[in-house]
Protein backbone atom coordinates (compact mmCIF):
# COMPACT_ATOMS: atom_id res chain seq x y z
CA UNK A 1 0.00 0.00 0.00
CA UNK A 2 1.33 3.39 -1.12
CA UNK A 3 -0.08 6.65 -0.03
CA UNK A 4 1.28 9.96 -0.69
CA UNK A 5 0.32 13.29 0.74
CA UNK A 6 -1.12 15.17 -2.49
CA UNK A 7 -2.32 18.45 -2.45
CA UNK A 8 -5.70 18.25 -4.62
CA UNK A 9 -6.86 21.39 -5.81
CA UNK A 10 -9.37 21.88 -7.87
CA UNK A 11 -8.83 23.82 -11.41
CA UNK A 12 -10.71 24.96 -14.48
CA UNK A 13 -8.68 23.00 -17.05
CA UNK A 14 -7.91 19.24 -16.13
CA UNK A 15 -4.24 18.99 -17.74
CA UNK A 16 -3.02 22.47 -16.49
CA UNK A 17 -4.31 22.10 -13.10
CA UNK A 18 -2.52 18.27 -13.11
CA UNK A 19 0.64 20.04 -13.80
CA UNK A 20 0.40 22.53 -11.39
CA UNK A 21 -0.62 19.90 -8.72
CA UNK A 22 2.50 17.78 -10.15
CA UNK A 23 4.91 21.05 -10.28
CA UNK A 24 3.66 21.77 -6.71
CA UNK A 25 4.03 18.62 -4.89
CA UNK A 26 7.50 18.40 -6.25
CA UNK A 27 8.22 22.25 -4.62
CA UNK A 28 7.92 24.41 -7.53
CA UNK A 29 5.45 26.98 -6.70
CA UNK A 30 3.37 28.02 -9.99
CA UNK A 31 -0.45 28.63 -10.47
CA UNK A 32 -2.50 26.84 -13.11
CA UNK A 33 -2.94 29.90 -15.47
CA UNK A 34 1.05 30.09 -15.66
CA UNK A 35 1.01 26.47 -16.29
CA UNK A 36 -1.05 26.79 -18.62
CA UNK A 37 0.63 30.05 -20.59
CA UNK A 38 3.90 28.71 -20.47
CA UNK A 39 2.87 25.03 -21.94
CA UNK A 40 1.10 27.48 -24.58
CA UNK A 41 -2.10 25.90 -24.13
CA UNK A 42 -4.58 28.48 -26.22
CA UNK A 43 -5.48 27.83 -29.26
CA UNK A 44 -8.23 27.94 -32.00
CA UNK A 45 -8.70 25.30 -34.79
CA UNK A 46 -12.00 24.40 -36.92
CA UNK A 47 -12.37 21.09 -38.48
CA UNK A 48 -15.24 20.41 -40.43
CA UNK A 49 -13.85 17.27 -41.87
CA UNK A 50 -13.22 15.47 -38.67
CA UNK A 51 -16.69 14.79 -36.76
CA UNK A 52 -17.45 14.52 -33.29
CA UNK A 53 -20.35 13.26 -31.57
CA UNK A 54 -22.13 14.17 -35.38
CA UNK A 55 -20.94 17.57 -35.73
CA UNK A 56 -17.31 19.46 -36.78
CA UNK A 57 -14.70 19.30 -34.43
CA UNK A 58 -14.13 22.75 -32.86
CA UNK A 59 -10.91 22.63 -30.55
CA UNK A 60 -10.14 25.81 -28.60
CA UNK A 61 -6.70 24.10 -27.17
CA UNK A 62 -3.24 22.26 -28.77
CA UNK A 63 -3.10 18.80 -28.99
CA UNK A 64 -3.70 16.86 -26.01
CA UNK A 65 -0.43 16.70 -23.92
CA UNK A 66 1.20 19.45 -24.96
CA UNK A 67 0.55 21.40 -21.98
CA UNK A 68 2.33 19.13 -19.85
CA UNK A 69 5.41 18.38 -22.21
CA UNK A 70 5.85 22.01 -23.11
CA UNK A 71 6.01 23.33 -19.17
CA UNK A 72 8.27 20.55 -17.72
CA UNK A 73 10.92 21.07 -20.92
CA UNK A 74 11.18 24.65 -20.87
CA UNK A 75 11.25 24.89 -17.06
CA UNK A 76 13.93 22.37 -17.18
CA UNK A 77 12.17 19.77 -15.44
CA UNK A 78 13.25 16.24 -16.03
CA UNK A 79 10.00 13.81 -16.89
CA UNK A 80 9.03 10.83 -17.88
CA UNK A 81 6.35 9.38 -20.28
CA UNK A 82 5.28 6.13 -21.03
CA UNK A 83 2.81 4.21 -23.06
CA UNK A 84 2.14 0.59 -23.28
CA UNK A 85 0.57 -1.57 -25.07
CA UNK A 86 0.00 -4.49 -22.43
CA UNK A 87 -2.67 -3.08 -20.02
CA UNK A 88 -1.20 -5.31 -17.70
CA UNK A 89 2.54 -4.72 -17.90
CA UNK A 90 1.10 -0.59 -17.58
CA UNK A 91 0.03 -1.33 -14.28
CA UNK A 92 2.32 -2.70 -12.66
CA UNK A 93 4.89 0.31 -13.92
CA UNK A 94 2.19 2.58 -12.47
CA UNK A 95 2.81 0.41 -8.80
CA UNK A 96 6.44 0.42 -8.96
CA UNK A 97 6.22 4.14 -10.03
CA UNK A 98 3.84 5.13 -7.35
CA UNK A 99 5.93 2.58 -4.45
CA UNK A 100 9.06 5.55 -5.78
CA UNK A 101 7.08 8.01 -4.00
CA UNK A 102 6.34 10.10 -7.41
CA UNK A 103 2.86 10.63 -7.83
CA UNK A 104 1.68 10.08 -11.44
CA UNK A 105 -0.01 11.72 -13.87
CA UNK A 106 -2.92 9.88 -16.56
CA UNK A 107 -4.47 10.36 -19.56
CA UNK A 108 -8.07 8.71 -19.63
CA UNK A 109 -11.10 8.05 -21.68
CA UNK A 110 -14.35 9.38 -19.66
CA UNK A 111 -16.58 7.27 -20.69
CA UNK A 112 -16.05 4.72 -18.46
CA UNK A 113 -14.99 6.74 -15.33
CA UNK A 114 -16.93 5.68 -12.70
CA UNK A 115 -16.68 8.66 -10.64
CA UNK A 116 -16.93 11.30 -13.27
CA UNK A 117 -20.25 13.65 -13.65
CA UNK A 118 -22.53 11.66 -15.55
CA UNK A 119 -24.01 14.47 -17.62
CA UNK A 120 -19.93 14.84 -19.19
CA UNK A 121 -19.55 11.12 -19.27
CA UNK A 122 -19.17 10.78 -23.33
CA UNK A 123 -16.41 9.86 -25.29
CA UNK A 124 -13.72 11.71 -24.59
CA UNK A 125 -10.37 10.37 -24.31
CA UNK A 126 -7.91 13.61 -23.42
CA UNK A 127 -8.84 13.91 -20.12
CA UNK A 128 -5.76 13.99 -17.24
CA UNK A 129 -5.81 13.24 -13.56
CA UNK A 130 -3.65 12.02 -11.01
CA UNK A 131 -3.22 8.92 -9.36
CA UNK A 132 -1.25 9.59 -5.46
CA UNK A 133 -1.30 5.61 -4.18
CA UNK A 134 -2.99 2.40 -3.67
CA UNK A 135 -4.41 -0.29 -1.53
CA UNK A 136 -4.97 -3.25 -2.93
CA UNK A 137 -7.15 -3.21 -6.00
CA UNK A 138 -7.83 0.44 -4.98
CA UNK A 139 -6.23 3.43 -6.92
CA UNK A 140 -6.17 6.81 -4.74
CA UNK A 141 -6.88 9.41 -7.39
CA UNK A 142 -6.89 13.43 -7.34
CA UNK A 143 -8.86 14.75 -10.16
CA UNK A 144 -9.13 17.88 -10.98
CA UNK A 145 -12.76 18.28 -12.05
CA UNK A 146 -14.07 16.96 -9.10
CA UNK A 147 -14.28 18.90 -5.50
CA UNK A 148 -12.83 15.88 -3.53
CA UNK A 149 -10.72 13.36 -3.76
CA UNK A 150 -11.90 9.99 -5.37
CA UNK A 151 -11.08 6.19 -5.98
CA UNK A 152 -11.12 3.64 -8.16
CA UNK A 153 -10.74 0.15 -8.79
CA UNK A 154 -7.91 -1.52 -10.84
CA UNK A 155 -10.36 -3.20 -13.33
CA UNK A 156 -12.43 0.45 -14.05
CA UNK A 157 -8.85 2.17 -13.97
CA UNK A 158 -7.20 -0.12 -16.81
CA UNK A 159 -10.46 0.25 -18.38
CA UNK A 160 -10.14 3.59 -19.12
CA UNK A 161 -7.06 4.14 -19.54
CA UNK A 162 -6.80 1.90 -22.38
CA UNK A 163 -10.04 3.61 -23.75
CA UNK A 164 -10.06 3.07 -27.96
CA UNK A 165 -11.27 5.21 -30.30
CA UNK A 166 -9.70 8.87 -31.35
CA UNK A 167 -6.84 9.83 -29.30
CA UNK A 168 -6.77 6.85 -27.69
CA UNK A 169 -4.45 7.18 -24.38
CA UNK A 170 -2.93 3.25 -24.99
CA UNK A 171 -2.15 3.86 -20.98
CA UNK A 172 -0.14 7.08 -21.12
CA UNK A 173 1.05 7.87 -18.08
CA UNK A 174 3.77 10.52 -17.05
CA UNK A 175 5.82 12.11 -13.68
CA UNK A 176 8.21 14.99 -12.89
CA UNK A 177 11.03 12.84 -11.34
CA UNK A 178 13.62 15.92 -11.07
CA UNK A 179 12.53 19.51 -10.55
CA UNK A 180 15.27 22.30 -10.24
CA UNK A 181 15.40 24.35 -6.81
CA UNK A 182 15.13 28.23 -7.48
CA UNK A 183 14.12 28.01 -11.06
CA UNK A 184 13.31 30.79 -13.31
CA UNK A 185 10.20 31.11 -14.80
CA UNK A 186 10.48 34.66 -16.87
CA UNK A 187 12.14 33.38 -19.63
CA UNK A 188 9.74 30.27 -20.06
CA UNK A 189 6.57 32.88 -19.87
CA UNK A 190 8.15 34.78 -22.67
CA UNK A 191 8.72 31.22 -25.12
CA UNK A 192 5.17 30.70 -23.95
CA UNK A 193 3.21 33.75 -25.19
CA UNK A 194 5.69 33.84 -28.28
CA UNK A 195 4.37 30.30 -29.11
CA UNK A 196 1.22 31.11 -28.24
CA UNK A 197 0.82 34.47 -30.47
CA UNK A 198 2.80 32.23 -33.22
CA UNK A 199 0.07 29.53 -33.29
CA UNK A 200 -2.68 32.17 -33.37
CA UNK A 201 -1.84 34.45 -35.81
CA UNK A 202 1.48 33.47 -37.31
CA UNK A 203 0.72 29.96 -39.35
CA UNK A 204 -0.71 30.59 -42.86
CA UNK A 205 -3.41 28.13 -42.71
CA UNK A 206 -7.10 29.36 -43.19
CA UNK A 207 -8.83 26.92 -39.95
CA UNK A 208 -6.37 27.37 -37.17
CA UNK A 209 -5.89 30.98 -35.03
CA UNK A 210 -7.23 33.61 -35.75
CA UNK A 211 -8.15 33.05 -39.11
CA UNK A 212 -10.19 29.91 -38.01
CA UNK A 213 -12.64 31.78 -36.15
CA UNK A 214 -13.31 34.05 -38.99
CA UNK A 215 -13.59 30.88 -41.44
CA UNK A 216 -16.37 29.59 -38.70
CA UNK A 217 -17.92 32.70 -38.47
CA UNK A 218 -18.33 32.28 -42.66
CA UNK A 219 -19.68 28.85 -42.26
CA UNK A 220 -21.82 29.45 -39.60
CA UNK A 221 -24.23 31.93 -41.91
CA UNK A 222 -24.41 29.17 -44.02
CA UNK A 223 -25.36 26.82 -41.92
CA UNK A 224 -29.40 27.04 -41.50
CA UNK A 225 -29.63 27.34 -45.73
CA UNK A 226 -27.49 24.33 -46.33
CA UNK A 227 -28.37 22.37 -42.90
CA UNK A 228 -31.66 22.43 -41.63
CA UNK A 229 -32.45 24.10 -38.43
CA UNK A 230 -32.54 21.12 -36.27
CA UNK A 231 -28.63 20.08 -37.68
CA UNK A 232 -27.77 23.38 -37.59
CA UNK A 233 -28.53 24.06 -34.36
CA UNK A 234 -26.93 21.25 -33.07
CA UNK A 235 -23.50 22.43 -35.11
CA UNK A 236 -24.15 25.69 -33.21
CA UNK A 237 -24.42 23.55 -29.58
CA UNK A 238 -20.96 21.82 -30.76
CA UNK A 239 -19.38 24.73 -30.98
CA UNK A 240 -20.64 26.05 -27.38
CA UNK A 241 -20.03 22.42 -26.01
CA UNK A 242 -16.62 22.54 -27.27
CA UNK A 243 -16.05 26.15 -25.66
CA UNK A 244 -17.70 25.86 -22.50
CA UNK A 245 -18.02 22.17 -21.17
CA UNK A 246 -15.34 20.13 -21.68
CA UNK A 247 -13.08 21.29 -19.04
CA UNK A 248 -12.38 24.70 -20.78
CA UNK A 249 -12.44 26.92 -17.29
CA UNK A 250 -15.06 29.20 -19.48
CA UNK A 251 -14.81 31.27 -22.72
CA UNK A 252 -12.62 28.59 -24.58
CA UNK A 253 -9.55 29.08 -22.27
CA UNK A 254 -9.69 33.02 -22.78
CA UNK A 255 -10.55 33.70 -19.14
CA UNK A 256 -7.31 31.77 -17.79
CA UNK A 257 -5.46 32.98 -20.53
CA UNK A 258 -6.37 36.74 -19.15
CA UNK A 259 -5.19 35.45 -16.12
CA UNK A 260 -2.10 34.37 -17.37
CA UNK A 261 -0.85 37.66 -18.84
CA UNK A 262 -1.89 39.33 -15.56
CA UNK A 263 0.58 37.32 -13.69
CA UNK A 264 2.97 37.39 -16.20
CA UNK A 265 2.53 41.05 -16.25
CA UNK A 266 3.56 41.31 -12.39
CA UNK A 267 6.26 38.88 -12.64
CA UNK A 268 8.04 40.02 -15.52
CA UNK A 269 7.60 43.66 -14.51
CA UNK A 270 5.84 44.56 -17.63
CA UNK A 271 2.85 46.74 -17.46
CA UNK A 272 2.09 46.67 -20.81
CA UNK A 273 0.89 42.83 -20.46
CA UNK A 274 -1.67 43.61 -17.66
CA UNK A 275 -3.21 46.53 -20.83
CA UNK A 276 -3.10 43.35 -22.49
CA UNK A 277 -4.90 40.89 -19.81
CA UNK A 278 -8.26 43.70 -19.66
CA UNK A 279 -8.64 43.26 -23.13
CA UNK A 280 -8.06 39.80 -23.08
CA UNK A 281 -10.73 39.38 -20.11
CA UNK A 282 -13.31 41.80 -22.26
CA UNK A 283 -13.00 39.51 -25.29
CA UNK A 284 -13.60 36.58 -23.06
CA UNK A 285 -16.77 38.01 -22.18
CA UNK A 286 -17.36 38.16 -25.35
CA UNK A 287 -17.27 34.90 -26.21
CA UNK A 288 -19.34 34.57 -22.88
CA UNK A 289 -21.66 36.47 -24.69
CA UNK A 290 -21.58 34.23 -27.43
CA UNK A 291 -22.45 30.85 -25.89
CA UNK A 292 -25.59 32.27 -23.67
CA UNK A 293 -26.81 33.56 -26.55
CA UNK A 294 -25.80 30.76 -28.95
CA UNK A 295 -27.47 28.26 -25.80
CA UNK A 296 -30.76 30.11 -26.08
CA UNK A 297 -31.04 29.48 -29.96
CA UNK A 298 -30.47 25.72 -29.05
CA UNK A 299 -33.32 25.47 -26.29
CA UNK A 300 -35.50 26.49 -29.08
CA UNK A 301 -34.69 23.64 -31.91
CA UNK A 302 -35.74 24.58 -35.33
CA UNK A 303 -36.62 28.28 -34.08
CA UNK A 304 -33.73 30.20 -33.58
CA UNK A 305 -34.00 33.02 -31.97
CA UNK A 306 -30.93 34.99 -32.10
CA UNK A 307 -29.81 34.77 -35.99
CA UNK A 308 -26.89 32.69 -36.95
CA UNK A 309 -25.99 35.56 -38.88
CA UNK A 310 -26.15 37.79 -35.33
CA UNK A 311 -23.80 35.13 -33.91
CA UNK A 312 -21.41 35.06 -36.48
CA UNK A 313 -20.65 38.90 -36.25
CA UNK A 314 -19.68 38.54 -32.65
CA UNK A 315 -17.06 35.91 -33.98
CA UNK A 316 -15.50 38.29 -36.63
CA UNK A 317 -15.22 40.63 -33.48
CA UNK A 318 -13.51 38.25 -31.24
CA UNK A 319 -11.32 37.12 -33.81
CA UNK A 320 -10.69 40.92 -34.92
CA UNK A 321 -9.57 41.46 -31.24
CA UNK A 322 -7.68 38.41 -31.03
CA UNK A 323 -5.57 39.23 -33.70
CA UNK A 324 -4.70 42.84 -32.47
CA UNK A 325 -4.10 40.84 -28.98
CA UNK A 326 -1.87 38.09 -30.04
CA UNK A 327 -0.14 40.62 -32.95
CA UNK A 328 0.89 42.56 -29.81
CA UNK A 329 2.21 39.83 -27.65
CA UNK A 330 4.24 38.72 -30.66
CA UNK A 331 6.76 41.45 -30.02
CA UNK A 332 7.31 40.31 -25.99
CA UNK A 333 11.06 40.54 -25.75
CA UNK B 1 -24.67 33.91 -15.41
CA UNK B 2 -22.96 32.45 -12.13
CA UNK B 3 -25.92 30.60 -10.41
CA UNK B 4 -25.75 28.53 -7.33
CA UNK B 5 -28.16 26.66 -7.37
CA UNK B 6 -27.72 23.39 -9.56
CA UNK B 7 -29.33 23.20 -12.41
CA UNK B 8 -32.37 21.15 -13.35
CA UNK B 9 -32.11 18.65 -15.89
CA UNK B 10 -34.51 15.86 -17.08
CA UNK B 11 -31.68 13.43 -15.69
CA UNK B 12 -31.96 13.84 -11.97
CA UNK B 13 -28.83 12.44 -11.46
CA UNK B 14 -27.15 15.35 -13.81
CA UNK B 15 -25.68 18.59 -12.95
CA UNK B 16 -25.20 17.63 -9.04
CA UNK B 17 -21.30 18.26 -9.11
CA UNK B 18 -19.88 22.11 -8.19
CA UNK B 19 -17.13 22.99 -10.80
CA UNK B 20 -14.36 25.36 -10.80
CA UNK B 21 -14.62 28.24 -13.34
CA UNK B 22 -12.86 31.72 -14.19
CA UNK B 23 -14.64 34.90 -14.96
CA UNK B 24 -13.31 38.59 -15.47
CA UNK B 25 -15.68 41.25 -14.10
CA UNK B 26 -14.69 44.52 -16.55
CA UNK B 27 -12.01 46.72 -15.13
CA UNK B 28 -11.76 44.31 -12.33
CA UNK B 29 -9.66 41.02 -11.47
CA UNK B 30 -10.10 37.83 -12.95
CA UNK B 31 -11.62 35.56 -10.38
CA UNK B 32 -11.93 31.73 -9.80
CA UNK B 33 -15.71 30.68 -7.93
CA UNK B 34 -16.46 27.37 -7.55
CA UNK B 35 -20.08 26.30 -8.20
CA UNK B 36 -22.67 24.49 -10.06
CA UNK B 37 -23.40 25.10 -14.12
CA UNK B 38 -25.07 27.46 -15.17
CA UNK B 39 -28.44 27.55 -17.53
CA UNK B 40 -26.75 27.85 -20.48
CA UNK B 41 -24.69 25.37 -20.34
CA UNK B 42 -27.38 22.54 -19.13
CA UNK B 43 -28.76 23.90 -22.39
CA UNK B 44 -26.20 22.96 -24.84
CA UNK B 45 -25.43 19.61 -22.66
CA UNK B 46 -29.16 18.66 -22.46
CA UNK B 47 -29.30 19.35 -26.25
CA UNK B 48 -26.64 16.48 -27.29
CA UNK B 49 -28.20 14.09 -24.42
CA UNK B 50 -31.53 14.90 -26.33
CA UNK B 51 -30.17 14.17 -29.86
CA UNK B 52 -27.94 11.15 -28.20
CA UNK B 53 -31.51 9.69 -26.42
CA UNK B 54 -33.49 10.24 -29.99
CA UNK B 55 -31.01 8.52 -31.72
CA UNK B 56 -30.78 5.22 -29.63
CA UNK B 57 -34.79 5.19 -29.34
CA UNK B 58 -34.55 5.37 -33.70
CA UNK B 59 -32.22 2.81 -33.66
CA UNK B 60 -34.11 0.53 -30.84
CA UNK B 61 -37.01 0.88 -33.29
CA UNK B 62 -35.54 0.18 -36.41
CA UNK B 63 -33.87 -2.82 -34.93
CA UNK B 64 -37.23 -4.48 -33.56
CA UNK B 65 -38.83 -3.75 -36.96
CA UNK B 66 -35.76 -5.36 -38.71
CA UNK B 67 -34.96 -2.82 -40.50
CA UNK B 68 -31.16 -2.60 -38.89
CA UNK B 69 -28.77 -4.93 -37.31
CA UNK B 70 -28.12 -4.85 -33.15
CA UNK B 71 -24.97 -3.55 -34.23
CA UNK B 72 -26.68 -0.35 -34.68
CA UNK B 73 -28.54 -0.19 -31.47
CA UNK B 74 -25.75 -0.77 -29.26
CA UNK B 75 -23.31 1.40 -31.36
CA UNK B 76 -25.85 4.37 -30.47
CA UNK B 77 -26.20 3.24 -27.07
CA UNK B 78 -22.70 3.60 -26.46
CA UNK B 79 -22.81 6.97 -27.92
CA UNK B 80 -20.42 5.80 -31.29
CA UNK B 81 -20.09 6.41 -35.16
CA UNK B 82 -19.01 3.61 -37.30
CA UNK B 83 -15.23 5.16 -37.33
CA UNK B 84 -15.07 5.01 -33.51
CA UNK B 85 -16.80 1.96 -33.18
CA UNK B 86 -14.38 -0.11 -35.78
CA UNK B 87 -11.27 1.42 -33.76
CA UNK B 88 -12.90 -0.31 -30.88
CA UNK B 89 -13.87 -3.70 -32.61
CA UNK B 90 -10.93 -3.88 -34.52
CA UNK B 91 -13.11 -4.14 -37.83
CA UNK B 92 -12.57 -1.94 -40.83
CA UNK B 93 -15.34 1.20 -41.10
CA UNK B 94 -16.53 -0.73 -44.51
CA UNK B 95 -17.31 -4.02 -43.20
CA UNK B 96 -18.86 -1.65 -39.78
CA UNK B 97 -21.69 -0.45 -42.29
CA UNK B 98 -22.45 -3.88 -43.70
CA UNK B 99 -22.74 -5.32 -40.83
CA UNK B 100 -25.38 -2.57 -39.88
CA UNK B 101 -27.87 -5.24 -42.29
CA UNK B 102 -29.56 -7.35 -40.31
CA UNK B 103 -28.86 -9.89 -43.33
CA UNK B 104 -25.26 -9.53 -43.12
CA UNK B 105 -25.27 -9.50 -39.47
CA UNK B 106 -27.39 -13.24 -38.96
CA UNK B 107 -24.00 -14.53 -41.01
CA UNK B 108 -21.39 -12.97 -38.75
CA UNK B 109 -18.89 -15.80 -37.69
CA UNK B 110 -18.63 -16.18 -33.68
CA UNK B 111 -15.21 -14.56 -33.14
CA UNK B 112 -16.93 -11.51 -35.22
CA UNK B 113 -19.94 -11.65 -32.48
CA UNK B 114 -17.46 -11.62 -30.01
CA UNK B 115 -15.32 -8.81 -30.82
CA UNK B 116 -18.67 -6.62 -31.41
CA UNK B 117 -19.83 -8.41 -28.34
CA UNK B 118 -16.24 -7.08 -26.19
CA UNK B 119 -15.97 -3.77 -27.65
CA UNK B 120 -19.69 -2.71 -26.70
CA UNK B 121 -18.97 -5.01 -22.96
CA UNK B 122 -21.53 -7.07 -23.57
CA UNK B 123 -22.32 -10.81 -24.09
CA UNK B 124 -22.92 -12.62 -27.47
CA UNK B 125 -26.32 -13.53 -26.14
CA UNK B 126 -26.90 -9.62 -25.20
CA UNK B 127 -25.88 -9.06 -29.05
CA UNK B 128 -27.85 -11.16 -30.47
CA UNK B 129 -31.37 -10.26 -28.32
CA UNK B 130 -31.86 -6.30 -27.74
CA UNK B 131 -33.96 -6.18 -24.34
Amino acid sequence: MVKLDFPHRQAGHCESGVTRNLLNYHGLPISEPVAFGIGAGLFFSYLPFLKMQHAPTTSFRVWPGQVFDRTTKVLGVTSRIHTFRDPKESMSKLNEVLEQGYPVGLQVGTFHLPFFPPEYRMHYNMHNMVVYGYEGDNYFISDTVMENLVEINNEDLMRVRFAKGAFAPQGRMYYPVDVPKNVDIRPAIVRGIRKTANNMVGIPFPLVGAKGIRYLAGRMRKWEKNLGPEKASYYLGQVLRMEEEVGTAGAGFRFIYGAFLEEASQILNQPWLKELSVEMGENANRWREFSYLGSRNCKKRGKPDQSYDFLADILLEVAGREEKIFKALAKIK
Amino acid sequence: MEETQNPVYKDKSYGQYRELSYSYEEGGKFETTVGFHGEADRLILQQAWDLFNERITEAKNKVLVGKASPVVYYMEKNLLDPMNLSMMAGISVWRVKLHFKPSFFRRLSAATMKKYADAFNITVDQLKNIE
